[in-house]
């Protein structure tokens, strides 16, 4: 018997239905065109359409343009959510090199909910360490309010969102809700440190994760199941083929929701 | 699956160089398998980059281990100058008592040009006999890719992502479009709904499920690949029926 035919399991769900049998969060993903890839479905009603087949309830995502380029604002994401309200929220994509314009964003943070979650950081493409102080405002904004801060990590030494990086700011910020992009990819000894030696606010984010053989079986051996956060980058990735690397993952059925639905909204309560 | 028949195009066995996840054996494979219910698949030795020539015969021994004749085989090629291999009658002849079905190439690894001067004898021996190339060794050198397959153009290939988890539309798509024996394997190729757009313009016919298992597991992509948003009769072709028909296509 295969994982597919495990009798009312999660997985069965999936290969029967198309979904898991609940809602699934989707906690990091991205909107609009970028230079290095083809998209077919970028824009917010063809991904909201490829959210609704995999019963994906919700997206939190930063658009291309918020990180890459400067003169595209945030409030034009804001709009973009308001079109689809049950669907799509948004992080405060943070660029260090332009302080007034993250001022004048978070500024306006309040007039934005519900549809705004957090802030969204890209070090290693705006080449500025996280520790830097040119982030700490938008760092104290989100402590202050105990809001999710999304990262862009991976593993590696040396860089500028590499494990021991991420472990100084979890160190120095014990309210924020630290969403660890991409797990630090590749770097399990400062996955693990970046959880178990923070207080409590800190997550690993599994988006280019699913399918890779074993490798959420090891983070919930790490950390625990509790400590991941399900995400896609969507529309680089497609949502069938995340949650199939998740509910094909050798571990529990518990560890599956934990993972796709529960550990969300354990953070972010029932209504966001 | 009881519901759909799944043959892996891209799956290695074998223990790597550099540790990792592994299947040594066919036992292992196999079981492997059967957890995500994949019923067969078309399987490299795991170091055949780094241990050519000792990998085929590694292969074709670790097949003997599969009593269920679920396995099938690659061999990897080199240039014929050397002499590292069999004449292409005594190589090709060889394949069905080793349970060989397909050949590969690493140029890069293997240090030499892939073209006509290094390899001809053996691609036209090749396409002669239908006998499927995969094309996993480019290792995103896409303009070797693109001189390759001018030079080889009736080749019958299976082109396997090796270049990361971004999808490689720009590159794949002339490809596809220009060569009518150029096969895509979906391992690695995570664009939402993509298999359906590649599929809908150049044919299901010319896409290929694939794992590349050990790196990654089998689930992910059966999952994608079943809620791609294609017809059951186009889902059932990419899963295992193409590649089924492929390898029964060649001449051996």
């Amino acid at each position: 018997m295969s994982v597919w035919n495990e009798t009312n399991s999660v997985a069965e769900h999936c290969w029967k239905h198309g979904n898991p049998g609940f809602p699934v969060f989707d906690m990091h993903g991205h909107m609009g065109p970028h230079y290095a890839i083809y998209f077919k479905r970028g824009e917010a009603a063809d991904m909201v359409a490829h959210l609704k087949k995999a019963g994906v309830a919700k997206l939190a995502f930063t658009h291309h343009y918020a990180l890459w380029e400067p003169s595209y604002r945030n409030a034009n994401v804001c709009e973009i959510c308001k079109e689809f309200p049950e669907n799509l929220r948004f992080y405060v994509g943070i660029n260090p090199h332009y302080p007034e314009i993250i001022k004048e964003d978070l500024a306006q943070f309040d007039k934005w909910r519900p549809y705004v979650l957090g802030i969204k950081m890209l070090a290693g493409y705006h080449k500025v360490n996280v520790t830097d102080k040119s982030y700490e405002y938008a760092l104290k904004f989100a402590d202050e309010r105990g809001l999710p801060v999304l990262n862009h990590t991976w593993g590696g030494r040396g860089h500028y969102n590499d494990g021991p990086s991420m472990l100084k700011l979890v160190e120095k910020y014990h309210n924020a809700k630290f969403f660890h992009g991409h797990s630090i990819f590749g770097d399990y000894e400062y996955a693990e440190r970046v959880v178990k030696e923070s207080a409590g606010n800190s997550y690993l984010e599994l988006t280019a994760v699913p399918g890779e053989n074993g490798m959420i079986e090891k983070f919930c051996e790490l950390v625990g199941s509790e400590k991941l956060i399900f995400g896609t980058d969507l529309p680089w990735f497609d949502e069938f083929q995340a949650i199939g690397g998740v509910v094909s993952a050798k571990i529990s059925d518990e560890a599956k929701r934990n993972i796709l639905h529960d550990n969300v909204e354990r953070i972010l309560g029932k209504e966001w | 699956m009881e519901d759909l028949f799944f043959f892996d195009s891209n799956c290695s066995i074998g223990m790597p160089m550099n540790g990792g996840n592994y299947a040594a054996d066919a036992a292992a494979l196999l079981s492997e398998m059967d957890y995500s219910g994949v019923e067969k698949a078309l399987v490299r030795y795991i170091n055949t980059d780094i241990a050519i020539p000792y990998s085929n015969a590694m292969v074709a021994e670790l097949l003997k281990g599969d009593t269920q004749d679920r396995l099938t085989g690659v061999w990897t090629i080199l240039p014929s100058q050397c002499h590292e291999l069999p004449e292409p009658d005594e190589f090709f002849g060889s394949f069905k008592e080793n349970r060989i079905g397909a050949i590969t190439l690493y140029p890069v690894e293997h240090r030499y040009v892939p073209c006509r001067l290094t390899l001809g004898k053996l691609l036209d021996a090749a396409a002669e006999r239908k006998v499927p190339v995969l094309l996993n060794g480019f290792a995103g050198k896409w303009s070797e890719l693109y001189n390759f397959m001018k030079e080889f153009p009736e080749l019958t290939c299976i082109y396997v992502e090796r270049c990361g988890k971004w999808g490689s539309d720009r590159n794949i798509r002339p490809l596809l479009e220009n060569y009518s024996g150029f096969h895509f394997e979906t391992a690695g190729y995570w664009v939402p709904e993509g298999i359906a757009d590649l599929a809908n313009e150049y044919g299901a016919e010319r896409i290929l499920y694939g794992s590349n298992f050990p790196q990654y597991n089998h689930g992910n992509g059966m999952l994608q690949l079943k809620y791609s948003g294609l017809s059951a009769e186009k889902v059932a072709l990419i899963a295992g029926k193409n590649l089924e028909n492929l390898l029964k296509g060649a001449q051996l």
